[in-house]
C-alpha cells in the first residue's frame, strides 16, 4: 500500500499550521453581505434537518407523554404513564440486563483486541497495509451480509463453528448457536465483536503513530517488559483517543438493533431481547408507538450524559498531553 | 506511514518474538477475511455442491448461484434501487455539508452558534431515537415508499456528521486567503465559489465515498420507509430473502456478494479516503 493515512495527529498539525491568521476586523458592508451568504448557504441544511431530525424528536417527545396507537387522530394525554408501565415491565428489564451484557463484553473485547493487534502491527512494522485491509474489511460490510454469513457460520448441522469445535474434540458444546437460548445473545455479540474490532483498531492504529518511540525504547532499556510498555509507556499517550472508542462502544451498546434484528429478532423467546428491538416490535408489531417511542427515548436519555461524560474526561486528558 | 522498527541486525531472540507476532497477526487475518471467503466461495459454487459439500472452499465453480439471485432473486432492480437511493442522497450530504459548513466555519450571521449546536446534536441522537415518529410523519407527508421522501431521509441521517466534517476543514484554510480575495474585489460568493472550494476538493472527496458507503449499506431507512418494497435496495431484498421459507443458500451467497462487490471495490480504490472518512468521523465525533 502506497498511500498514508491522515491520522488525527497530522491532520491537527496542518490544522494548527494553516488556522494562524485571524482575519483583520471587517468593514461593515463585508460583515452584512457574510451574514446573508451565510444564511442562505445554510439554509438548506437547516430545512432538511428540522423537518427529518428536529420535528420527530420534538415528536418523540410528545409522543411519550400520550397513547399513540397509530391510527387514533388525537391520542388521549396520560402523563407519564407510559414511563410507569416501562419501569414494571418485566421484558423491559430482561432486555435491559441484555444490553448490559451488550456493554460490558462488547465494550471490553473489542478494547483488548483492537489494542493487541494495533500494538503487534504497530510494533512489528512489516505488512502494516495488508493487515489494515484484512482487519477493517469486517466493520465495512452491511449488517445485513454480516448477518447472513454468521448465521450459515453458526448453523448447528452444517455450520463452521460446530465444525472446528468437533475439530478440537469438544463435541459437546456444539449446539444451534442462534437457536439456544442459552447461546443466543453471545453468538451474535461475538458476531458484533468481530465487525467492530477492525475500527477500533484502525483508530487506535492511527494513535499510535503518535507515540514517542524514544520512550518505549528507553523504558525497554530500562528493562520494563512488554505488559509494562503496553500499560505504562504506551497506553499513558493514546489514553484520549482510547478513551473515545470506549464512549462510541459503551453507547453502541445501549442503541444496539440492526445486527440483533438480522440475527435473531430478539429470539428465541426473548433470549437475545434488547432494548432497541423490543421498543421496535412494542411500536411497528403492536402498534404500541407511544410505548416503544418512550422506551427509545429512555435509551438516549441514559446514553447521551455517558457519551458527554467520556467526551470531557478524553478533552481535559487530550488538553494535559497536548496532542492528539 | 511512520516505521518504528530500529534498524538493528535481529538477533535470534528478536526473530522469534516478530515471527511469533506475525504469526497471531496472521491468525486474525484469516479470522477477520474468513467470512468474505465464504460468501465468495459459496456463491461461485454448484448448487449440488453447496449442499452436499458445505465445508468445501471453492470446490467447484459456477455462475448459477449468481444467475439466479440476479434474474429469479430481483437482484437485479435492487441493485438498482440501491443506487437510485444512494447516489442522490450521497450529493445532496456532499451539497448542503459544503456549503453549510463553509457558512459555520467562516460567515458568521446572527444565531450561527446555536443553529451549529443543534446540528451537530445530531451526532449524539441516534437514528433509532426519532424513527418511529418519522415513520408517522412520512406518511402523513406521502413520502413513504417514494424515491424522494427516503433520499432526504438518508440525507438527514448524514448532514450532522458532514457539516462537522465539511467545518473542520473550511476552518483550516488560512484567513489571509480569504482577505487578499476580498482585497482584489471578489464578492463572498467568489471568495467561496472560487478560492475556499478547490482547496476542500480531496475532503468532499472523502465524504463522499464515506456517506455514500454509509447509505449503500443502510437497512433501517428502507426496511421502515420502504413497507411496500416499491424500491427495494439489496440491503431490505437480502433481508426478506433471508425470511423466505426455504432459504436457498447459493443464491443468498451470490446476493451477499452483488451487495458487497461495489463496497468493496470502493474500498480498495479509495483505501486514504474511506479511511479518512472513518476515522475522523470517529475522532472529531
Amino acid at each position: 500500500m502506497t498511500q498514508t493515512l491522515l491520522t488525527p495527529a497530522s491532520a491537527a498539525h496542518t490544522r494548527a499550521a494553516g488556522a494562524g491568521g485571524r482575519p483583520r476586523p471587517f468593514t461593515a458592508a463585508t460583515r452584512r453581505n457574510q451574514a446573508r451568504l451565510g444564511i442562505l448557504l445554510a439554509a438548506p441544511l437547516v430545512v432538511v434537518m428540522a423537518v427529518f431530525f428536529f420535528f420527530p424528536l420534538l415528536n418523540a417527545v410528545y409522543y411519550v407523554f400520550v397513547d399513540f396507537r397509530g391510527v387514533n387522530a388525537n391520542p388521549p394525554f396520560v402523563g407519564l404513564r407510559n414511563f410507569t408501565e416501562l419501569a414494571m415491565d418485566p421484558n423491559v428489564w430482561a432486555a435491559f440486563s441484555h444490553n448490559l451484557v451488550w456493554i460490558a463484553i462488547g465494550t471490553v473485547a473489542p478494547l483488548t483486541l483492537g489494542l493487541l493487534l494495533a500494538v503487534l502491527v504497530w510494533s512489528s512494522g512489516k505488512w502494516t497495509g495488508f493487515y489494515r485491509v484484512a482487519f477493517f474489511i469486517p466493520y465495512l460490510l452491511p449488517h445485513v451480509v454480516i448477518g447472513v454469513v454468521w448465521a450459515w457460520i453458526y448453523d448447528p448441522s452444517s455450520g463452521w463453528f460446530n465444525e472446528l469445535l468437533k475439530m478440537v474434540g469438544l463435541e459437546s458444546l456444539t449446539t444451534g448457536w442462534l437457536g439456544d437460548p442459552n447461546t443466543a445473545l453471545l453468538a451474535v455479540l461475538g458476531t458484533a465483536i468481530w465487525a467492530t474490532t477492525g475500527f477500533v483498531f484502525m483508530i487506535l492504529l492511527a494513535a499510535l503513530q503518535n507515540v514517542d518511540i524514544e520512550l518505549v525504547d528507553a523504558s525497554r532499556i530500562d528493562g520494563a517488559g512488554a505488559a509494562a510498555r503496553l500499560f505504562y509507556v504506551i497506553l499513558p499517550q493514546i489514553m484520549p483517543v482510547f478513551l473515545m472508542v470506549t464512549t462510541l462502544t459503551l453507547v453502541g451498546g445501549f442503541s444496539v438493533f440492526d445486527i440483533v434484528f438480522i440475527m435473531t429478532g430478539g429470539g428465541p423467546d426473548g433470549a437475545s431481547e434488547v432494548l432497541g428491538t423490543y421498543a421496535y416490535s412494542r411500536a411497528f408489531q403492536l402498534n404500541r408507538i407511544s410505548y416503544g417511542t418512550t422506551l427509545a427515548l429512555t435509551i438516549t436519555a441514559i446514553s447521551v450524559p455517558i457519551a458527554l461524560f467520556v467526551n470531557r474526561l478524553q478533552g481535559k486528558l487530550s488538553n494535559q498531553n497536548g496532542s492528539v | 506511514m511512520a516505521t518504528t522498527i530500529d534498524k538493528v541486525p535481529l538477533t535470534p531472540r528478536k526473530a522469534i518474538v516478530l515471527t511469533g507476532k506475525h504469526a497471531v497477526l496472521i491468525a486474525a487475518s484469516l479470522i477477520a477475511l474468513f467470512p468474505l471467503l465464504l460468501i465468495v466461495s459459496t456463491a461461485l459454487k454448484t448448487s449440488d455442491d453447496v449442499m452436499l459439500n458445505p465445508f468445501g472452499l471453492f470446490s467447484s465453480f459456477s455462475m448459477e448461484n449468481l444467475e439466479t439471485a440476479w434474474n429469479v432473486g430481483g437482484f437485479s432492480n435492487y441493485v438498482v434501487n440501491s443506487l437510485l437511493l444512494a447516489v442522490p442522497s450521497t450529493l445532496l450530504v456532499v451539497v448542503l455539508s459544503t456549503t453549510a459548513g463553509y457558512a459555520f466555519a467562516r460567515l458568521p450571521f446572527p444565531g450561527r452558534k446555536i443553529v451549529f449546536n443543534l446540528v451537530v446534536l445530531g451526532l449524539l441522537v441516534p437514528f433509532f431515537t426519532y424513527m418511529i415518529p418519522l415513520y408517522f410523519q412520512m406518511r402523513g407527508m406521502g413520502l413513504l415508499n417514494s424515491l424522494v421522501g427516503v433520499n432526504l431521509v438518508l440525507t438527514s441521517t448524514g448532514l450532522a456528521f458532514g457539516t462537522f466534517f465539511m467545518k473542520a476543514f473550511f476552518s483550516d484554510l488560512p484567513g489571509e486567503l480569504e482577505e487578499a480575495a476580498r482585497i482584489d474585489g471578489a464578492s463572498e460568493w467568489q471568495i467561496f465559489a472560487r478560492v475556499m472550494l478547490p482547496l476542500v476538493g480531496s475532503s468532499m472527496g472523502a465524504l463522499a465515498v464515506f456517506t455514500f458507503l454509509q447509505n449503500w449499506n443502510n437497512f433501517l431507512v428502507p426496511l421502515l420507509y420502504i413497507p411496500n418494497g416499491s424500491f427495494r435496495p439489496l440491503t431490505t431484498g437480502l433481508y426478506l430473502f433471508l425470511g423466505g421459507r426455504s432459504v436457498d443458500i447459493g443464491p443468498l451467497a451470490a446476493g451477499a456478494l452483488i451487495t458487497i462487490v461495489p463496497v468493496m471495490v470502493l474500498f480498495i480504490a479509495l483505501q486514504r479516503q474511506v479511511m479518512q472518512g472513518f476515522l475522523s468521523g470517529a475522532v472529531k465525533g
